[in-house]
């Protein structure tokens, strides 16, 4: 398999799985491609499941480095791309559980850094409020859904759920994400909508 | 929407649009909401959320974040040392099964932990109300009756009989290992089958009682059994308390308690010691005099009260109920006579013989091809074993929380709340991220 990558003109047309096979037997240029792929998606996912862009930067390093560390373990029985959104899902899953710990015992709360654009706030402010609304689990097949372009199995396996659970709670998370956005835009004139994506 | 016109269902449409549909169903699919006003709004309200969503942009990827990331790829490519993980984000930990199982076999261990000392605490209060008498006997201030040269060091006795509950002080000498006994002092040679003579008690002779502890490792048992049987025979000894045990892979060992005529103690003791090496000898004695005296004295008083109601009895007349309660005092004094009379001669007789509890240990040789027990007895053997310490251990388990079970319900009472409270935040803190 790793034949398949060793000539770095078939590194960006093999396949995610062929490229982690290289990688735990050495080849880096093999993992460069696999971080080209995912990294703004990898960043994207932490970046909309907090408001903090730090912390999503150190989730996503903390992410890779994972992969990295459990490159040599690594054994192509799933998608990589399922195996990458799982230690994902396991690492925010952790921080949400330090971050509410240290909010419980501490009393410490995360720091929002405000988004240098005023445009991307409205626009994110305004979607990430909507989806915040959204029943906790539903949310997340939502948004892996939406943005991470899982499929329904990938999602059951990732939250580890039935098929046709994965499939009413996408349903419903949309329906409810509808109204909600429904009911939000007499409130955000689409007018001010329309000007501030247009400066995005 | 009516269920009958429309054969498909809402969800369906949404799994259609995300492609997620066989060919077949989604060909069906397909030609209904060509057909369908509201299967057609229901598309394109799922088109416009998606759309919606669509817009939620995320900022590029930091050219800092990408040069870390690379270079612990460089470094893992280089097998350089990455760093540990941090233990609360380390991607295969930290699920709520592994905290169970954690938790769960934490908790287990203590409960065995529990169980264990509870077992061990509760066979042993016998052995440490033994070594606290030892140990308040080794207390006491010692008084040396045992002529010059007894003294060679001190040392808390091992075993001693429980002396100190009387008040009147007690000796305690114990001679270390391999220390020579100097001659103990001689109980009156008057004494006779165990009554003291008038002699002994006229002459303000002290009336020691003594006790004496010896532990002796022999090699060969059987004939230091029989040693010690013609010993005690020829020094009209007897055993007071006698028991042997013959453990498997072990030596065999005795422990007895033996009664010698206070004169032939010391040469008892030397035909004991040479039974085998001396491991362990100690010597006490308690001086009764003053408690004989006293005993004596008041015996006297009873008797000559008891002679005096009775003459009473026999020469005054009365009342029928002072005639009763003269013969109830006369009973009540008979009842302290015959106390006391078995007081003095239970004193006389420690002091007339001596108490020797005597420890022999045998030296163990392990055989070359022991007597192996049968494979089905061993099998027997092991779930008997097994059955038993299962028993103990669920015993232990039921005794701790029958002794501890309130005070663990009330520290349970006490922070059921205010856990209660945090669990809440967490929870709470947990659902806002």
């Amino acid at each position: 398999m790793s034949d398949a990558v060793g000539n770095p003109d078939k590194v960006s047309s093999a396949t995610d799985e062929q490229l982690m096979v290289a990688f735990a037997r050495g080849s880096t240029e093999a993992f460069s491609e696999l971080f080209a792929r995912y990294k703004q998606p990898v960043f994207g996912f932490f970046r909309r499941r907090l408001a903090d862009p730090e912390q999503a930067e150190e989730l996503t390093q903390e992410t890779f480095l994972a992969i990295l560390r459990a490159s040599s373990r690594y054994e192509p029985r799933a998608l990589f791309r399922t195996y990458l959104y799982a230690i994902g899902l396991k690492i925010l899953r952790a921080h949400r559980r330090k971050t509410a710990f240290r909010a419980t015992f501490l009393g410490a709360k995360d720091k929002v850094r405000e988004p240098a654009s005023p445009s991307t706030a409205d626009t994110e402010l305004f979607l990430r409020q909507a989806v915040a609304k959204l029943e906790r689990v539903d949310r997340e097949i939502l948004l892996l859904r939406e943005f991470e372009q899982l499929s329904y199995a990938e999602i059951a396996e990732l939250l580890r759920l039935p098929i046709n659970t994965v499939r009413s709670r996408l349903f419903r998370a949309r329906m409810a994400l509808r109204d909600l956005l429904t009911a939000r835009v007499p409130k955000l004139t689409a007018g001010e909508l329309t000007q501030s994506e247009e400066s995005v | 929407m009516n269920i009958a016109a429309h054969p498909v269902a809402p969800e369906e449409i949404m799994v259609f649009l995300d492609g997620e549909l066989s060919a077949a169903e989604a060909q069906a699919v397909s030609a209904h909401i060509e057909g369908c006003a509201d299967c057609a709004k229901i598309v394109e309200q799922s088109r416009s959320t998606s759309q919606a969503l669509a817009r939620w942009n995320v900022e590029a990827i930091p050219v800092k974040l990408e040069k870390s990331i690379a270079d612990s790829m460089t470094k893992a490519g280089s097998r350089l040392d990455l760093g540990k993980p941090n233990l609360f984000i380390r991607s295969s930990f930290w699920n709520w099964k592994q905290w169970a199982v954690a938790g769960g076999g934490a908790v287990a261990t203590l409960l065995c932990v529990i169980a264990i000392s509870v077992s061990t605490l509760q066979r042993s209060p016998q052995a440490t109300m033994d070594e606290r008498v030892a140990h308040d006997g080794a207390q006491q201030s010692v008084r040396d009756n045992l002529g010059a040269g007894t003294i060679g060091k001190l040392e808390v006795p091992r075993k001693l009989t429980n002396t100190d509950k009387h008040s009147i002080p007690s000796m305690g000498v114990q001679l270390t290992r391999g220390y020579s006994n100097a001659p103990a002092p001689q109980a009156s040679p008057s004494v006779i089958n165990g009554q003291p003579t008038t002699d002994q008690l006229s002459n303000n002779a002290p009336m020691i009682a003594r006790t004496v502890s010896l532990s002796i490792v022999v090699k060969d048992f059987t004939a230091s059994r029989s040693l010690l049987d013609s010993v005690l025979a020829r020094h009209h000894g007897y055993f007071a308390q006698l028991n042997i045990n013959t453990p498997e892979n072990a030596g065999r060992s005795l422990q007895a308690s033996l009664r010698i005529p206070a004169p032939e103690l010391s040469s008892a003791l030397a035909d004991l010691r040479n039974l085998g090496r001396v491991d362990n000898e100690s010597q006490s004695g308690e001086e009764v005099t003053q408690q004989h005296t006293d005993l004596l004295a008041r015996l006297k008083t009873s008797r000559e009260t008891e002679e005096r109601f009775r003459a009473i009895l026999a020469q005054r007349t009365g009342k029928l109920a002072d005639v009763l309660q003269v013969e109830e005092e006369i009973a009540r004094v008979r009842g302290d006579i015959e106390r006391m009379e078995a007081e003095q001669k239970d004193l006389e007789h420690r002091v007339n013989f001596a108490t020797v509890e005597l420890q022999l240990t045998e030296e163990y040789r392990a055989q070359l091809n022991p007597p192996a027990a049968s494979v089905s007895t061993r099998i027997y053997n092991a779930f008997v074993k097994g059955y038993h310490d299962a028993s103990e251990t669920v015993l232990g388990i039921v005794l701790f929380f029958a002794e501890n079970g309130p005070t663990l319900l009330t520290w349970v009472a006490i922070l059921a709340l205010p856990a209660i409270l945090v669990w809440r935040r967490y929870r709470k803190a947990l659902a806002t991220l």
